[in-house]
């Protein structure tokens, strides 16, 4: 009834339950042995302790176990006794034919449990502890059965009745309800999706999904066993029979045809079907709730929302239902279905069930909490790309919670405002952030949004210091070092004195503060000793168990053939989840900065760290993230062969990833293959293809804008359509300048520079280049600012012979970063314009030192051979041709004049070649 | 059209074939229209039409359009013969189990039932297992209440008669009761594109089942569905039709139906409360209250659609009529939900809401899908501050109902008052599409816009003008159109809307506070045009007023004078005659 929250933890008594007392009843018997009657050892007395315990905990669906598979799994952890077990458990069950026999029973039950005033324990009995948590079970059980009314005991007869009857039967587990109509639209829906192109990871998904969940089924036992415990019970897997839970199975079912051998279930529907324990059910809800989070779009939404349906017709007062269809449909891209779903949750639970972070302490006032309501709609409509509704909300996010005082979720929120300024590119808030936000809007001095974000950042840094969110800090801090790696630290008033400040980032900042994020994994335990209840431990406890241990990276029967593997039964890892999430993110921002600062050794050696240690806890998009990396690197050092077989893996991994980074990094090689290779048709066409991945709306997606952009450049540049080539990096110049995008200023700078050299402009790309160094200067680019050097010596080179050797002497200033950190384009690209530097210096003389020309041009041609990169290598083995024949070493200028030939003609004659890639578009 | 005498000897036989088959609800239904058709003066004693006497008056007051509320003329009727009869006596046992199904022992009625092939015995066995499983549902559904709400108490019976009923079918031994007994079962059952086909079939071949057309309206969720019916026309349709429009919310389609309908049927009482109903959407509140006035003067002892009737009291804060009416519904039967409705609408009214509370959740326990006791009990939460309560009521209105606009108003009010305008817009989005004629919901929209934390004022622009063309009776959006256009610097359209409020004013000699604020814009605008003669007479009319205004618009005309006596005073300098 509304306004009227039901009290958690409502327990009922159910065959299930009963089953579990009777096995109860044989695990501690009333008697004074130490191996009670049919057990022959202590380690076959405590399998089935564990067992039981494993029973109540588990969280892995929302319906008990019918009797049928409580036997299956009797089988699996009895072994010998197991006869003598479901014997006795059927007995015991179909003794049970009147109220008064289970009157009689739950009295007996309360007779296995130890008082706990009886003082004198003898040392061999096994009395079960009411305390412990079988004890606890135990105790539940009677308790709720004392509760029941008369009819409620009819109905358990009834209900025991149909147990039994359904496990002697012998008929098919239970299909999947009918939901009538919508089960028809599923059925449609499936189909529909069958009919898709993508029809074989469709099926390919749902026996990946399958496999992962036949993985998890496996209930692992032991809780606060001693080692040697352990070690005893290593040898047991109790499998839940698969088909019990995958609902989209009863898709299949007709509705109007109706064959007699499903008669039971026609007499009653609902039979045999109960849900678990209140807690058990939370568990598995918040499991999946972290399972879709990190899964994304690669999970089943039919299935999931079959089972969802489900739980909501059998528990319609559980809230939680809804917010896990949200999620569902979040990250299915339904936006609808989203919408309606988050509202229905927040309607209906005012934002008090469920949420972990609100600390049941704090009064749970009756106003509700429908902040959070606010918040998690700011982040619905900043997922799916609309930044300024998502600000919109986010603001009266920000003002209910401070009306409320409810500071942890104003935490939250300034976090996620943080995190939407900063990924999109907004060039003014004015008017849209309240003044309460920042406290300089109020001394009227407007700041720029980078300053704002700035503020911000520190503050909700501050905030979730003081209310001890551990894991917000370390978000907060990786947040700091993402903000740091790409912004200069000005002062924040433009008046007053000025301390002398260096105009340049900081990577000890970045440094220092990725070092505090990581800080986490040592400081959590506090949180969560304090936050998470017994059912969320058992959970993470129970998912950490679950992750296949086995290193996954870059092998290709990674993930399909691992599940069968035996589970390694250590220690599980007591680290939750997000936790290592955090951790794992440090790591990833590790990598970018080292990216962007130059060291792709060190950007390559993260994201190792990143794939092979964190890749269980990852999400799909993160992980995929530290692949795309990776290969990249495989790319620029590699050549695009090894590249394309690496993608090729990474692909069959994330294809269902929507929005995936890896379809934006095979067309990005394939661009700079076709590039290469000369290919512009496809080299365009491939531009084409990047642009229309990108949202339209302004301010989203900023990365993939400028990448298409660049690469429109890059292609017409190679066109020679020099103009074009030169409007296209303006604008992207302007639009990177409105929203403060400085590295890839620094980037169309440099473009710009090369767009001029090109057409024989040296002394108008002379600025840009110029420019662009001071730029990567300022921003620590190291890599990029070699490459600038490169294009500055370039251009010198082309003003005449006569700067020749300022030319060489940038180019030999750049050498080591060239060398040590390079990819072959780069490399060859400079030792290429060494040997013309030394080639057009009047000074220098062929004969006299032929090898300081000679190899670097010989290297150059190896690498670019590697990448295929025509043009350059036709212009090496030109240059060799001529060195040769200066030298008068006939037969190799032959030799190179010849691979020149074919180079040109390559470059030429693209159509000709067969090309396996182009038609992986 | 068939003559009233057709639709007589129709109904006649039809109520004695449906309580011969213990539908009660259908013949209860039928006899009521019997009686509704003008009965033929020359047969009647003066006491027989004594009882249709007060409806006409009614019809003298507001029908006067009567000419044209014939909309449907030359449709031929398909007449369907009335049914034979396969038993003529009905057998001894069959005589029992309606006894016993009388008594409501359903399961004993069926026993009784168990060997006979007949077809009505065979319909009433079913529909008495059906009944008992009904019965039991109900009951079970109290003993199940779990701890999450889990109440998934299900008829029983559905799958075994489910599988009798359409073996009968298959083999065409189903008499059209069978077919709606059918269509029951499957629409419980959730196969509501079966049911319908089935419950067509039935009023096909019997029409005058209103239980069946009725359950077949449940099932039209939208228009499209409607449309789709294959169904004969008879003049039960008529009223199918007009209360499937009335359900999609096409209240003025309804309207003409009933309209139609009233000319056969000029008596009933269900017709006339049908279009109460229908006039109390489109907020004719004195005809709405008229009609009952007639109804309960006629029925006395009626307790069905009363609550409509409250809430019209409740709207024109009858508070006498309101308490009357309420002792009157309590005193014919208190266990109804309408009467526990009625009573909670009191308490509100004298601003008890907690005890109005207690009574819209007793005729929740009553009846828990009785969507407007949500609502209501949503209203009264809002009014004590219990806003969770509140949005936890609406919603679970809405979710009995999506189509319900005025919980999803409410739902967005709720989150309005706590602040979240951004979030209400939702809501208020949901309840606009629903009914977008009616200007509340478009100003309450509108004044989201205009917070001072959203202060999107176009939007609340457009949302005022829709306002504005949906007769807005409280004229609120004239007024803020006038102002908002003010505030945005637009002064053209400024004073437009504030010389169309001036006008309605006038029309409906309103005064106040906005009278002196549009004449003050208005002479200030006037004046700024230069033109004086407009503005001299909005400054004269402020002049009536007192307050600081008086001095402005005195003032203003000063200033007029001086700029105006200035020329020709020069004039006179410089030419002296």
């Amino acid at each position: 009834m509304a306004g009227v929250l039901k009290p958690p933890g409502a327990f009922a008594v159910t065959p299930h339950k009963v089953s579990v007392c009777i096995l109860l009843q044989i695990y501690a018997p009333a008697a004074h042995i130490s191996v009670p009657f049919p057990f022959s050892s202590v380690a076959q007395h405590n399998r089935l302790g564990l067992f039981l315990l494993a029973l109540t905990k588990a969280c892995d669906d929302i319906f008990e176990p019918k009797l049928e598979e409580l036997i299956s799994q009797l089988r699996e952890i009895g072994g010998l006794l197991h006869h003598w077990l479901t014997d006795h458990l059927t007995n015991k069950l179909s003794t049970l034919s009147s109220p008064d026999d289970l009157f009689n029973f739950f009295s007996d039950m309360r007779g296995i449990l130890g008082g706990t005033d009886s003082g004198v324990v003898e040392d061999d009995q096994v009395i079960l502890d009411p305390s412990s948590n079988l004890g606890m079970f135990l105790r539940r059980c009677v308790l709720a059965f004392n509760l029941l009314s008369f009819e409620g005991v009819c109905h358990l007869l009834t209900n025991l009745g149909i147990y039994c009857k359904e496990a002697l039967s012998n008929c098919p587990p239970y299909e999947a309800q009918h939901l009538d109509d919508s089960s028809n639209d599923l059925e449609v829906l499936s189909q529909y999706e069958n009919m898709d192109l993508e029809n074989f990871v469709f099926e390919k998904v749902t026996e990946e999904i399958e496999a992962r969940e036949r993985a998890s089924k496996r209930v692992p036992f032991h809780l606060h066993v001693p080692k040697a415990l352990c070690g005893l019970v290593e040898d047991i897997e109790v499998l839940v029979d698969p088909k019990s839970k995958h609902g989209d199975k009863g898709r299949e079912v007709c509705q109007y045809t109706h064959s007699t051998s499903d008669a039971l279930r026609d007499i009653d529907p609902n039979g045999g079907m109960f849900l678990r324990t209140n807690w058990q059910i939370q568990g598995f809800l918040h499991e999946q709730a972290n399972a879709i989070e990190r899964h994304g779009g690669s999970y089943s939404f039919n299935a999931f929302e079959l089972i969802m349906k489900q739980l909501q017709k059998y528990a319609p007062e559980l809230h939680r239902v809804h917010y896990l269809r949200y999620l569902n449909s979040l990250y299915h891209d339904d936006y609808f279905a989203a919408l309606e779903n988050l509202h229905c949750y927040f309607d209906y639970s005012a934002g008090i069930e469920g949420f972990d972070y609100v600390p049941p302490s704090s009064g749970c006032n009756s106003l509700g909490r429908y902040e959070i309501a606010l918040l998690c709609l700011g982040m619905m409509h900043f997922h799916y790309g609309y930044p300024k509704q998502a600000l919109e909300v986010l603001t009266e996010a920000v003002h209910v919670s401070q009306q409320q005082s409810n500071d942890t979720c104003l935490a939250y929120t300034l976090a996620a405002i943080c995190n939407l300024l900063s990924e999109t590119g907004i060039s003014s808030t004015t008017g849209i952030l309240g003044s309460s936000l920042s406290p300089f809007t109020s001394i009227g001095i407007s700041l720029s949004v980078q300053q704002q974000l700035f503020v911000l950042l520190r503050g909700s840094l501050k905030r979730a210091e003081n209310l001890k969110l551990k894991r917000l800090v370390a978000s907060s801090h990786l947040a700091m070092a993402r903000f740091d790696l790409t912004h200069v630290q000005r002062p924040l008033l433009s008046f007053g004195p000025k301390a002398s400040m260096k105009l340049r980032t900081s990577p000890i900042n970045v440094c220092k503060e990725l070092r505090l994020s990581s800080q986490l994994i040592s400081e959590f335990c506090t949180e969560t000793s304090a936050m998470t209840n017994e059912g969320d431990f058992s959970t993470a406890w129970l998912k950490n168990l679950h992750k296949p241990m086995g290193s996954q990276v870059l092998s290709e029967e990674s993930g399909s053939g691992s599940f069968n593997v035996f589970q390694c039964c250590a220690q599980p890892s007591s680290i939750p989840g997000s936790v290592l999430q955090l951790v794992g993110s440090s790591y990833l921002v590790r990598a970018t900065a080292w990216e962007i600062y130059g060291s792709s050794s060190l950007a390559k050696t993260n994201a190792l760290v990143y794939a092979t240690c964190f890749s269980d806890v990852s999400s799909t998009s993160d992980a995929a993230l530290a692949y795309v990396k990776l290969i990249q690197h495989l790319a620029v050092f590699k050549g695009y062969k090894e590249a394309f077989a690496a993608l090729k893996i990474a692909e069959e991994k994330f294809l269902t990833v929507s929005k995936s980074r890896i379809l934006l990094l095979k067309l990005q090689l394939l661009h700079e293959r076709a590039l290469h290779r000369g290919h512009l048709k496809l080299a365009q066409q491939v531009c084409d293809e990047l642009g229309v991945l990108a949202s339209s709306v302004t301010g989203v997606d900023m990365e993939l804008k400028t990448e298409a952009s660049l690469r429109r450049a890059r292609t017409l540049l190679a066109a020679n359509q020099f103009s074009e080539a030169a409007a296209v990096s303006h604008s992207l110049f302007c639009m990177c300048y409105k929203f403060n995008l400085q590295v890839e200023n620094a980037t169309t700078l440099l473009l710009l520079a090369e767009i001029h050299k090109k057409s024989g402009n040296a002394v108008l790309g002379l600025p840009y280049a110029l420019a662009s160094l001071s730029f990567c200067q300022s921003f620590n680019l190291d890599l990029l600012k070699a490459s600038a050097t490169l294009t500055l010596a370039e251009l010198w080179l082309s003003l005449g012979s006569s700067h020749a050797k300022r030319a060489l002497a940038l180019i030999h200033g750049a050498f080591p970063m060239i060398l040590g950190h390079g990819g072959l384009e780069l490399r060859a690209r400079a030792h290429i314009v060494e040997a013309k530097c030394y080639l057009s210096d009047p000074n220098f003389s062929v004969s006299e030192n032929s090898d300081v020309v000679l190899d670097p041009l010989t290297q150059a041609s190896d690498e670019l051979q590697v990448l295929e990169y025509h043009e350059l290598a036709a212009e090496a083995f030109y240059l060799m041709a001529i060195v040769f024949d200066k030298l008068g070493r006939l037969d190799d200028r032959e030799e190179a004049a010849a691979s020149f030939k074919r180079h040109i003609l390559a470059l030429e004659n693209f159509q000709d070649e067969e090309d396996p890639l182009v038609n992986m578009l | 059209m068939s003559s009233k005498e057709n639709c007589r000897n129709e109904l006649r036989t039809a109520i004695r074939q449906l309580s011969d088959r213990c539908l009660y609800a259908a013949s209860k239904w039928a006899a009521e229209q019997l009686v509704g058709i003008e009965q033929d003066p020359a047969k009647f004693t003066p006491a027989n039409t004594r009882f249709q006497r007060g409806s006409s008056s009614i019809r003298r007051r507001f029908h006067t359009n009567e000419s044209t509320s014939t909309p449907i003329s030359g449709v031929l009727y398909v007449s369907t013969p009335v049914m034979e009869e396969d038993e003529v006596v009905d057998g001894d046992f069959y005589l029992l189990a309606k006894t016993y199904f009388d008594c409501r022992e359903y399961r004993r009625a069926a026993h009784v039932l168990r060997d006979q092939i007949g077809k009505k015995s065979v319909f009433l066995r079913c529909y008495a297992l059906y009944l008992a499983g009904e019965k039991r549902k109900e009951e079970e559904m109290i003993e199940l209440e779990g701890p999450l709400g889990k109440s998934d108490a299900v008829n029983r019976e559905i799958a075994a008669l489910e599988r009798e009923l359409s073996t009968l079918r298959k083999n065409g031994t189903i008499d059209p009761f069978g077919l709606y007994l059918y269509g029951l079962v499957l629409k419980e059952k959730g196969s509501e594109n079966l049911a319908r086909i089935v419950l067509v079939e039935s009023v096909n071949s019997y029409p005058w089942n209103w239980s069946a057309w009725s359950e077949l309206q449940s099932l039209c969720t939208t228009v499209d569905i409607l449309n789709s019916l294959n169904l004969n026309s008879h003049w039960m349709k008529d009223f199918f039709l007009a209360s499937a429009y009335q359900e999609l919310r096409m209240q003025n389609e309804a309207l003409a139906k009933y309209e139609y309908l009233q000319s056969i049927f000029s008596f009933s009482n269900y017709i006339q409360a049908q279009i109460a109903k229908a006039k109390y959407s489109l907020r004719e509140f004195e005809q709405v209250e008229a009609i009952f006035e007639e109804l309960l003067r006629n029925d006395p002892y009626r307790v069905e659609d009363m609550d409509m009737y409250s809430n019209v009291l409740y709207a024109k804060e009858c508070f006498s009529a309101l308490s009357y009416l309420a002792h009157r519904v309590f005193m014919t039967d208190k266990y109804r939900p309408e009467s526990c409705c009625i009573i909670g609408n009191y308490y509100s009214l004298k601003g008890q809401h907690e005890k109005s509370v207690v009574y819209f959740k007793r005729a929740l326990k009553l009846n828990k899908n009785y969507l407007s006791a949500w609502t209501l009990m949503g209203h009264e939460f809002v009014e004590m501050k219990n806003t969770p309560a509140a949005v936890d009521a609406y919603r679970r209105a809405v979710d009995i109902n999506p189509c319900d606009y005025r919980a999803w108003y409410g739902l967005g009010q709720a989150y309005e008052m706590m602040g979240m305008p951004f979030y209400a817009l939702h809501y208020f989005k949901k309840s606009v599409f629903l009914q977008p004629n009616d200007s509340r919901l478009w100003i309450a929209m509108a004044h989201c816009y205009e917070t001072e934390q959203l202060s999107m004022l176009e939007e609340a622009v457009k949302c005022y003008k829709r306002a504005v063309n949906c007769n807005d009776r409280e004229a609120i959006a004239l007024h803020q159109l006038a102002k908002l256009h003010c505030e945005l610097g637009q002064l053209e359209e400024a004073a437009f809307y504030y010389k169309k409020d001036l006008e309605r004013m006038e029309t409906e000699e309103r005064e106040g506070p906005n009278m002196v604020e549009a004449l003050l814009f208005l002479a200030q605008y006037y004046r700024g045009q230069k033109r004086f003669e407009d503005a001299e007479v909005y400054c004269t009319r402020l002049l009536d007023y007192t307050g600081p205004e008086k001095e402005t618009a005195k003032n203003i005309l000063r200033g007029m004078r001086l700029g105006q006596s200035s020329f020709p005073s020069m004039d006179v300098e410089h030419f002296p005659p």
